[in-house]
């Protein structure tokens, strides 16, 4: 017999219906609710309504199509729903992630969010990801981080350990920058390394979804036209997702990711999520790598401000020294002519008195205190001396140049040609400046005044053993040594040799600072001059 | 007998250097100021030079300069209170330069050394 349909019925039992479930006990009091929401699916029912359909009722056909368009839209409800929950999650994943980018400003810190949002299960669920970021310095795009198994057993591994210790996306990146990132990093190393592609290559897939500024989606990478086949060998996948990475219409990078393990298809709808988290991911690199930029900047300007006051204070030191040494050598001036008149008459007369002159000793005890005197004036006047032009460290080719700059209009007009071989890695070396410069200047413009007809200098220079020797050769000033000598020494007839003048006093200047200055001379090859700058500070006298 | 010029501003010490070099037996003409050794040099031959370096308004090492170009066979001395000018590139066209001292042993020696140095030249070049 069949089954009696209760849908006329006010209130029915649990065993009246059979689409009633336990917990919906609610359904049994309420007729409405019943009929609206169990009725339409209920096979009892659909029978009850073919029997008074056969009965001639004409409302029953109505009442189906009213059933039926009703369990229509009660689907898409759900299915909106469902759609509707799905959205919630993702927002609130973008918005924790969104906060978790914001909060930071270390690069690796933002990387680590940016992959693991993407592999995550709570996040985009992706298997893999590789970042690429621009170098807009080398011109490429370049392999700089990946994350992901490598094999289906150790994704099994790591996906457990995600499920069992449940944790939020900014515990899992932080769990991941501090005991993964170097791992992750030598595992893709090789791969990451062949990941790089000219920022200029218009026609490579990443670089044109870079200028495009969208996401492309690429299926059946092997035989695709635009992949190169060492990518899609590379990647080991026929689908993958480029994903550019933006910022201020900037193109900053570029995320690789895939299904390479599970397989799973990636959807449209994947592809729109990781756009949207795409542009928040690229805002924080870029601010990440400006922070870093801006921090290095700060430490050379701090370093630089650092290095001014240093300067400033030495300059106000030796102002002082120097107004000290001025006053000082200025009263001493002022004393030794007077004394030393005291002291010439007072050995004159002592010359002129015989011995046995009782005021001899008186003379005497005159002379002997005006010499005491001047040895206190020439200890003052050579403290005053001593008052030296501050030294520093100071790069050699800098120095060179310079003097090459300041002699460049003379040594032309002169037809002299002039090179340098600059040293690789050279220290800086510790000289006064100034002094160095005027003596370059001064063996540059000696040898202007030469006598051969090789006009060419060449100056080299090279690392030593806690030094940087200055090499000059000159081929065109043909002495021999023992005139060369000549010229080096002071208050010899150096006027008769012009030029010659100006090396005495170099080589007095290097030798005040310590620093050797050796001429070597050549009647058929010219003078080879060989300076050598400390590169320590402790090594000056 | 050889005759020298000797200029500084200071009296005393003009005084000084003559009589100290006339006991040396040299003949010495005194001039105060620059302008008063040009008018001396005028017409007159000076075996040596001694000059200050730090003239009252005016530098020793322009006379100097002077002399070296106009007179360049007459050595000079530059005498001064400072010994920082023997470092000076100007200062180096001079054949001698002494500090001044009470003790003229120094000058006295220098004097006599270039003199002998010139009356050498001299005797090569005949």
């Amino acid at each position: 017999m069949d089954r009696e349909c209760c849908w006329n019925r006010d209130v029915i039992e649990q065993a009246d219906c059979p689409k009633v479930c336990a917990g919906e006990e609610d359904m049994l009091v309420s007729k409405l609710q019943r009929v609206t929401e169990k009725c339409s699916e209920c096979a009892v029912f659909h029978a009850e309504m073919a029997r008074v359909r056969d009965n001639g009722n004409p409302l029953v056909p109505l009442l189906t199509e009213v059933l039926s368009e009703n369990r229509r839209q009660k689907n898409q409800i759900q299915s909106l729903v469902s759609f509707l929950d799905s959205k919630t999650l993702e927002m609130r994943f973008l918005h924790e992630l969104g906060y978790v980018l914001q909060s930071s400003v270390d690069l690796d810190e933002v990387l680590s969010v940016a992959l693991t949002a993407i592999t995550a299960g709570k996040g985009f669920g992706m298997n893999r990801a590789f970042l690429l970021l621009c170098d807009r310095e080398q011109g490429v795009l370049k392999g700089y981080l990946g994350l992901g198994p490598r094999n289906q057993e150790e994704a099994g591994q790591v996906w457990n350990e995600i499920v069992q210790n449940d944790m939020d996306l900014q515990t899992l990146a932080q769990n991941f920058r501090l005991n993964k990132l170097s791992a992750e990093r030598a595992k893709f190393h090789d791969l990451l390394e062949q990941l790089t592609v000219p920022l200029d290559n218009k026609e490579h897939i990443l670089i044109k979804a870079l200028d495009g500024k969208r996401p492309i989606m690429v299926e059946g990478a092997f035989q695709h036209p635009d992949v190169p086949p060492e990518l899609a060998r590379l990647l080991g996948v026929d689908t993958f997702l480029l994903m550019p990475l933006i910022s201020r219409n900037r193109r900053v990078g570029m995320i690789i990711a895939d299904n390479c393990i599970t397989h799973r298809t990636i959807t449209e709808e994947d592809m729109h999520s990781l756009e949207t988290f795409g542009f928040p991911v690229a805002f924080a690199i870029e601010r990440a790598s400006l922070y870093d930029k801006l921090q290095v900047e700060l430490n050379r300007v701090t370093e630089a401000g650092k290095k001014l006051k240093e300067q400033q204070e030495l300059i106000v030191r030796m102002e002082n020294m120097a107004l000290v040494g001025r006053i000082t050598s200025s009263i001493a001036h002022s004393v030794r002519n007077p004394l030393m008149i005291i002291g010439g008459f007072a050995r004159s007369m002592l010359k002129n008195s015989p011995s046995s002159d009782p005021k001899r000793t008186f003379i005497e005890s005159i002379v002997a205190e005006t010499r005491q005197l001047e040895g206190v004036l020439d200890e003052i006047l050579n403290y005053s001396d001593s008052l030296y032009p501050t030294r520093d460290f100071w790069d050699v080719n800098q120095l060179v140049e310079t003097a090459l700059h300041d002699t460049a209009d003379s040594m032309t007009a002169q037809g002299y040609a002039t090179s340098y071989s600059p040293g690789h890695d050279l220290p800086p070396v510790y000289i006064d400046f100034k002094q160095l410069s005027y003596c370059l200047r001064t063996v540059l413009q000696n040898d202007i005044n030469g006598i051969g007809t090789d006009l060419s200098i060449a100056i080299s220079s090279q690392s030593g053993d806690d030094c940087v020797i200055v090499r000059i050769e000159d081929g065109s000033r043909l002495v021999s040594q023992t005139e060369l000598d000549h010229l080096l020494v002071p208050f010899s007839e150096t006027r008769d040799l012009g030029a010659g003048l100006g090396l005495a006093l170099c080589k007095t200047m290097l030798e005040k600072q310590g620093i050797p200055f050796v001429a070597q001379a050549d009647v058929h090859q010219g003078i080879r001059y060989t300076i050598t700058l400390p590169t320590r500070k402790e090594e000056q006298p | 007998m050889s005759r020298l010029l000797v200029v500084d501003d200071e009296a005393n010490i003009r005084l000084l250097y003559a009589e100290e070099l006339k006991d040396e037996g040299y003949e010495v003409v005194t001039a105060a100021s620059s302008a008063e050794a040009t008018e001396k040099l005028q017409g007159n031959t000076f075996d040596l030079a001694v000059l200050d370096i730090k003239l009252k308004n005016e530098s020793g090492i322009d006379l100097l300069q002077k002399l070296v170009k106009e007179r360049h066979d007459m050595p000079v001395i530059l005498c001064s209170a400072f010994s920082c000018y023997k470092d000076d590139f100007s200062a180096w066209l001079a054949d001698g330069y002494i500090v001044k001292s009470g003790d003229l042993t120094e000058l006295k020696q220098e004097i006599a050394r270039l003199l002998a140095k010139k009356a050498l030249k001299t005797k090569a070049e005949v």
